[in-house]
């Protein structure tokens, strides 16, 4: 990449985080936060639609779709900005349709899904922990976030190499529920008739979801970033023996462990990122990058919001206490888009070895 | 005289390539432990007749005057091939030192015997009582007309035994904060009152040594700077070379050996070695993209903050974590004192050995620890 693309490139990921900021506010607004855990559907349409004037929902969509046509860079700043809000929105879920629906040519549904006006959930999963797309017409499809907030899904049906996409209005579809720790919902969607809006071939679903797995591996850093910060501010200020507990050496010892983590992690995500923005970087190196990251997401953000709580102490296993947030947002995320072994695996296969 | 920062990044990564590939003395590469100088002398002055010696020092004092990313580049080669480290702190630590804070004259009669190999340097910083804790050191040099006398003892002193000169850090005051009474002393070693006796290590080897000081006698004008600044001087040259402790060039090294070592005990393609074969190898590639944020640092031409401990406190741990998985799957052959079957590669305790000061040198990892909570994560007290 140029100094000037790279710079280009620099310029995005800041105005993103940025305009981020103005909506999501890092540290979140938890009272939006606490008000919607729990209700349907989850998170806050008029947000949503925010987010769409924004173009976020359309970021990584070509401008002349009707996108902002910006790279991963810039996408990973916008969803660990996003998980460091917690923001119940499920950005990096509507990205992939959009992205699917750009793919496929289908500009109607697109266009109202980049605008926020419409929630267009992938029904792509059949199997818990699975990150392959077996296209069944019949399967139930799985874990669909904040479905009761979905205006249709895009449900992808095997066909000879590709798939064919059939778009399902959420009206009248057998959609059943189940709540989720962070307080949003699983759905599982039996899906029956729609229409289809196009095809498209297994390398291009396969990159939709590695994208959405990276945008996950990047909401993960941003929560435990933010749970994190929220914990050293507690280290700081908790009193006792008479000193603040962070002046005490095991404590200061795990918080320099956890801080490494957290390095590494934005490390990962971040040359993840860098190499799906390089149009030479061969698509093997690029599966091997994101399947690292999105597995070192997953295991440190566990680590650093389990730790935040013990940390933290008694208030820490409260459900007042905010750091709580953190922790349930971790779970959900942490194995959605593949799990950390999952992803071990991919990255096993997919990167050969370099000899020392 | 070449102008190798006009190079492009590319030409001169293949221009060092070029050099050590047809150059470098192949029984060198990798050596088990850090080399001798007897043993390593040859590259010496091949280096020597390039004039490679002191890459980072300026032109017109016989370096190479490469800026800090150009630098990099030539370590990253020549770890990449394996080049051993030679007894090298005159070149990395004193020289620094002298073109920034010494006169002259000490530049004039050391410099050139450094580029020629006339000199040896050793580093004498740590004693007995003050290891982590450095500023505590004891080792007193007082004053007497056109002399310091200089008593005490330094110990881990790497390769002493080759050395013919030494650089202290000796206290010259005892009366206010540790940290301000340490001046930066250099002692010519073939001083009567100078003893050197090499430490056996874990891995059977002499590469430290402690070193008796005895009423030494030394010279006004070998002390650098002015007195009591040697802890200042000292620390300013911790420079960009932090980063190095952090390369992950063991670590690489290491996996490819347990891979080596998998194949030959037959558990390789085992789901579980291949597990946490895995999980290293992501480690190390997550290592090395935390590494390149810290080379961008240096690129840009900034200086390193605190949180270079990250790297040097990540990697210590990996390596240790990949030998210490040789040694599982090494079976009794990871009690054998020797490489398995001759062969250099196949030696899962001899690695593992080599693994350990790795946590403690340089900064134990619990020291990095604490520089992080404090200095990175403004932690109290």
């Amino acid at each position: 990449m140029s100094a000037m693309l790279e710079d280009e490139r620099d310029d995005a990921i800041r105005m993103i985080r940025d305009s981020a900021a103005g909506i999501a506010p890092r540290g979140g607004d938890r009272k939006r936060i606490r008000a919607l855990r729990f209700q349907s559907p989850g998170f806050d349409p008029a947000v949503w639609r925010q987010m769409g004037e924004q173009g976020w929902i359309g970021l990584r969509v070509p401008e002349e779709q009707g996108g902002a046509g910006l790279g991963m860079g810039a996408f990973c700043a916008l969803a660990e900005e996003l998980g460091a809000a917690l923001a119940p929105e499920p950005l990096v879920h509507g990205a992939l349709s959009a992205r699917l629906l750009a793919e496929a040519g289908a500009t109607g549904p697109l266009e109202r899904l980049v605008a926020g006006e419409a929630l267009v959930l992938t029904a792509w999963q059949e199997r818990a922990g699975s990150f392959d797309v077996p296209g069944t017409p019949e399967a139930p499809r799985l874990f669909l976030p904040m479905a009761d907030g979905a205006q249709s899904f895009l449900v992808p049906l095997r066909q000879g190499e590709g798939f064919s996409l059939i778009l399902q209005p959420a009206e009248g579809a057998d959609l059943t529920l189940e709540p989720t720790q962070d307080g949003g919902s699983f759905g599982t969607l039996r899906p029956r008739g729609g229409e289809t809006v196009g095809t498209l071939s297994a390398a291009q679903m396969e990159a939709a979801l590695e994208e959405a797995a990276l945008g996950t591996a990047a909401l993960l850093l941003g929560v435990m970033d933010q749970a994190f910060a929220m914990t050293l501010d507690y280290l700081r200020t908790r009193q006792q023996f008479g000193k603040p507990i962070g002046s005490f050496q095991a404590l200061q010892h795990r918080a320099a462990d956890l801080k490494v983590q957290i390095a590494l992690g934005r490390a990962s995500v971040e040359s993840a990122a860098m190499l799906c923005d390089r149009a030479d970087a061969p698509a093997a190196q690029r599966r091997a990058a994101i399947a690292r990251a999105k597995a070192r997401a997953a295991d440190a953000a566990l680590l650093v919001t389990r730790q935040a709580i013990q940390l933290h102490g008694g208030i820490g296993y409260t459900d007042e206490a905010d750091i709580g947030l953190y922790l349930r947002r971790a779970m959900v995320l942490a194995n959605q888009f593949g799990t950390a072994a999952l992803h071990r695996r991919r990255f096993a296969a997919a990167q050969p070895e370099v000899e020392a | 005289m070449t102008d190798y920062n006009a190079m492009t990044d590319e030409d001169f990564r293949a221009e060092v390539r070029r050099f050590v590939e047809s150059e470098y003395p192949a029984h060198l590469r990798n050596p088990p432990h850090r080399l001798h100088w007897q043993e390593g002398e040859e590259w010496f002055r091949i280096v020597q007749k390039k004039g490679w010696v002191a890459p980072g020092w300026p032109q017109e004092l016989g370096g190479m005057g490469l800026d800090a990313s150009k630098q990099i580049i030539l370590i990253e080669e020549y770890e990449r091939y394996g080049v051993a480290r030679l007894p090298d702190h005159g070149v990395i630590m004193l020289g620094p030192l002298l073109i920034r804070f010494g006169t002259e004259a000490q530049r004039a009669r050391f410099l050139p015997r450094i580029l020629a190999g006339e000199d040896i340097w050793c580093q004498g910083y740590s004693e007995p009582g003050a290891g982590s804790d450095l500023a505590s050191l004891r080792t007193e040099a007082v004053l007497e007309g056109d002399h310091y006398v200089v008593n005490g003892q330094k110990i881990w002193t790497t390769l002493a035994t080759d050395a013919n000169w030494i650089f202290c850090l000796v206290r010259t005051d005892k009366s206010g904060k540790k940290q301000e009474g340490i001046s930066f002393l250099l002692i010519d070693m073939k001083s009567p009152g100078v003893t050197v006796r090499p430490i056996i290590n874990l891995g059977l080897h002499d590469e430290f040594c402690e070193v008796f000081f005895d009423n030494v006698q030394v010279p006004r004008e070998n002390l650098v700077g002015e007195p009591n600044k040697g802890w200042s001087m000292a620390k300013a040259l911790l420079g960009f070379e932090r980063i190095f402790l952090g390369s992950p060039r063991q670590s690489a090294y290491a996996l490819s050996r347990l891979r080596m070592l998998a194949e030959r005990m037959g558990v390789y393609d085992e789901p579980e070695f291949q597990e946490r074969y895995t999980k290293l190898r992501c480690d190390l590639e997550d290592h090395k993209a935390l590494y390149e944020t810290f080379v961008a640092v240096l690129r840009r031409g900034e200086p390193l903050g605190a949180d270079v401990s990250m790297l040097k406190l990540h990697q210590s741990d990996l390596f240790q974590r990949i030998t210490e998985l040789m040694l599982e799957i090494g079976g009794e052959n990871a009690g054998l004192l020797k490489p398995m079957e001759g062969n250099r590669d196949l030696h899962p305790s001899g690695q593992f050995i080599e693994a350990r000061p790795t946590t403690i040198y340089g900064g134990s990892s619990e020291i990095q620890r604490g520089i992080l909570a404090k200095a990175v994560l403004e932690l109290p007290g």
